[in-house]
């Protein structure tokens, strides 16, 4: 029941911004209330874990309904380091959604894992952050942020740790996960290439006798080809996603970040 | 059923169209008999003018087009049926699926309201395509218990019908008593 | 021992660093009406607003996508108690997840299942599960499943109304009660009972459970009889699907049998027993 929402199915058309969204009118729709503190600012993320490493990446356009605010700005924040720039920082958030709200997350995620080492003398753990995360979340269960949150590290054993979250903070750890506006397109291709979804051993036979193939970890050249495969793929589909990718790659060197062009269309 | 009363407890909501087809009516009241009287007319006028009797395959496409032109009228029948068969060239029982959009689906076996969310996972459990009458009953005995069981309606219990190469019967089926959830 | 129990006994949220969550609540002006520190919107109708924002099932167009769907089953026999559930997690018509762990394992003996939002049953079984600690801290003794539940009842039925959503059934087996099954929901429902299923595909999983449950059964047929009702229900309700979870309590603990992919037993159950007759394996 990690319900990871996503903002708008390719059939229903193109996400509205709330703000411009054609609303029923009629008295016998849903209720209409004032008070919307909420507005969706597009765009995509995803996360891959491996065996020695996590890849994190979002587009970093920005949207308001058609208009198109912002061509960097950044849905990847390093949590916890030193410093404005994090530096030295080993775990990653990305949140997708109503950037206010994302902006806030990080703040509040931030600070938090910054105490934590004041308080204790250690870095946090990646799964503590990660159950904190969800704290922070649920602890706005009844003013949610409208966000979906991705958490990338690497756990006590050095392997690859990946977190995906729903906007009220149920997560679960998993190999790979997409997020935001593009999600719909993105998480088959990765359902696909990453945990080998309806691949079988071509050597295994017909019919029911097909095998199917055992997913292991990717190697980094691999994930990272995969991850730019999926971001230009979801360009060419969603009006959302485009303008640039950002990625983190989470190691035990630590936080390395590229940043590759996409179509600016 | 009127408003909350029930004014008739062992209604037979079911109309033989000819001599091994059978037809099992649920909906709107008022239409359902409307319809399966016109239904079983028109079955019986065939089998009259031509005498031969429609097979279970050619009522079932009569009885869907009907409802697919009574759909796109100005007041369409709201009813849903199960169409049994027994096709005599072919020695073959057949099951239709029909509803008031006028789907119709050939199945092994089916339900239509409430009983197709408590039923169908025991008929996929336990039907197999070859069982016996007797096998057959047992089934529809862990289908009463279960709807007696579950749901929160009162349930008046059934009318049972076999349709075989004999053509078709009523078969007595006792009211097994209050069946309590474990 | 009292000093640390005293320490965690307090809500989990006061007991952090205050100053730091006083600093971050961004609502600090309004007194908290919740035993807990829940930020609320700042309007009246506060349920109101949430369902606008939240439930897609009576505003389709909702910003905000909280789950539903699922099948969960626990009932007891003779020789403890199964409990099983599927492993999707559906936002409208949006396959989130197939890979949820539905079960969730308060402590060693005791077994949470999760129906309806997941948030909610994540973070109220990890609660009940601190509370279960803290009964034995305090006792000496492992807690009860009758006085485990009763506390997930009342702290979900202090927030009826606001929009929490569960449907949970909690199982163990101890001494005093020897196998025991509680079912709780949203409502403030708790109810103690052989068997239980929850959730949209709960009257299918019922359909195949009623017709074979015996109290007798011996431990292989009853986790057969688990794994055959959810595999019922994920054939038959589009919402639950993905992997069959099964768990079998006994007074010793929890044991895991397994994650199972659905579809391969399916397929099994089809073809060597010949179920599922509605599914031709080859186009006719």
């Amino acid at each position: 029941m990690a319900s990871l929402f996503q903002q708008s199915m390719p059939s229903t058309g193109p996400g509205y911004s709330f703000a411009s969204a054609p609303t029923h009118h009629s008295s016998s729709g849903p209720r209409q209330h004032a008070f919307y503190p909420y507005t969706d600012n597009g765009g995509s993320t995803l996360g891959i874990s491996g065996a020695t490493f996590t890849i994190l990446a979002g587009d970093t356009r920005s949207t308001s309904g058609y208009n198109i605010n912002s061509r960097y700005a950044p849905k990847l924040f390093r949590i916890g380091g030193d410093g404005p720039e994090n530096e030295g920082a080993r775990i990653v958030l990305s949140v997708v959604g109503f950037a206010a709200d994302g902006n806030a997350l990080k703040e509040r995620l931030d600070t938090m894992v910054k105490m934590y080492r004041y308080q204790h003398g250690k870095e946090i753990s990646v799964h503590a952050c990660a159950q904190r995360l969800s704290h922070i979340l649920y602890g706005k269960r009844f003013f949610p942020y409208y966000v979906t949150a991705i958490l990338g590290g690497l756990d006590d054993e050095g392997k690859g740790a990946l977190y995906s979250y729903d906007p009220v903070g149920s997560y679960e750890r998993e190999q790979c996960r997409a997020a935001g506006a593009a999600s719909s397109l993105i998480m088959p291709f990765l359902d696909n290439q990453v945990n080998l979804k309806n691949q079988y051993d071509p050597a295994s036979g017909e019919g029911l006798e097909k095998v199917m193939r055992v997913p292991e970890p990717l190697p980094q050249e691999t994930v990272e080809q995969l991850v730019r495969d999926a971001f230009t793929s979801a360009v060419e589909r969603h009006i959302e996603v485009g303008d640039g990718l950002q990625m983190m790659i989470i190691t035990k060197e630590g936080v390395q970040e590229t940043f590759t062009p996409l179509k600016k269309d | 059923m009127r408003g909350a009363t029930i004014l008739k407890a062992n209604e037979d909501k079911t109309r033989q169209l000819n001599k091994h087809t059978l037809m099992a009516y649920v909906g709107e009241a008022g239409d359902t008999i409307q319809f399966a009287e016109y239904i079983q007319a028109n079955i019986q006028l065939y089998s009259m003018r031509n005498s031969t009797d429609l097979t279970p395959s050619e009522t079932s496409s009569f009885v869907r087009t009907e409802l697919a032109r009574s759909l796109r009228s100005r007041s369409p029948y709201t009813v849903n049926l199960l169409l049994g068969g027994f096709d005599p060239r072919t020695s073959k029982p057949e099951l239709y699926w029909i509803d008031y959009l006028a789907s119709c689906a050939p199945v092994p076996y089916a339900a239509h309201g409430y009983a197709q969310y408590y039923c169908l996972s025991i008929l996929d459990k336990h039907h197999h395509p070859d069982i016996s009458l007797e096998q057959g009953m047992k089934i529809l005995r862990m289908c009463t218990d279960e709807l007696k069981r579950r749901l929160p309606i009162d349930f008046k219990g059934v009318v049972v019908k076999v349709v075989d190469g004999e053509g078709i019967r009523e078969v007595e089926y006792e009211d097994g008593g209050q069946v309590l959830a474990p | 021992m009292d000093a640390l129990v005293a320490q965690y006994s307090q809500p989990s949220h006061s007991a952090q660093d205050t100053t730091l969550d006083d600093s971050l609540a961004l609502s600090s002006k309004i007194a908290p009406p919740l035993s807990l520190n829940f930020e609320l919107p700042p309007i009246d109708s506060h349920s109101a607003w949430l369902r606008a924002m939240t439930d897609d099932h009576s505003n389709p167009q909702c910003p905000i996508k909280i789950a539903h769907g699922t099948t969960t089953l626990a009932f007891r026999f003779k020789g403890g108690i199964i409990v099983a559930t599927d492993s999707r997690a559906t936002a409208g018509n949006w396959i989130a997840s197939q890979t949820v762990k539905k079960v969730i394992e308060i402590n060693s003996c005791l077994l949470g299942t999760m129906a309806g939002g997941a948030a909610d049953c994540q973070y109220w079984l990890a609660y009940l599960g601190m509370m279960c600690r803290l009964h034995e801290l305090r006792h000496k003794r492992r807690i009860s499943v009758a006085a485990a539940s009763k506390i997930l009842a009342n702290l979900v039925y202090s927030y009826k109304g606001m929009g929490l959503s569960m449907g949970t059934m909690c199982a163990g087996v101890t001494p005093t009660e020897g196998p025991a099954l509680y079912y709780v929901d949203n409502d403030g429902t708790r109810l103690a009972g052989n068997m239980f299923c929850v959730g949209s595909g709960q009257t299918f999983a019922y359909g195949v459970l009623d017709a074979e449950y015996k109290y007798e059964m011996e431990e292989d047929e009853a986790l057969e009889l688990g794994k055959r009702s959810i595999l019922a229900a994920t054939h038959r309700d589009a919402f639950s699907g993905g992997f069959i979870n099964l768990y079998h309590v006994k007074e010793e603990g929890w044991v895991k049998h397994g994650f199972m992919d659905t579809n391969p037993i399916f397929w099994k159950t089809k073809l060597e027993k010949g179920e599922f007759s509605n599914v031709t394996s080859k186009l006719e």
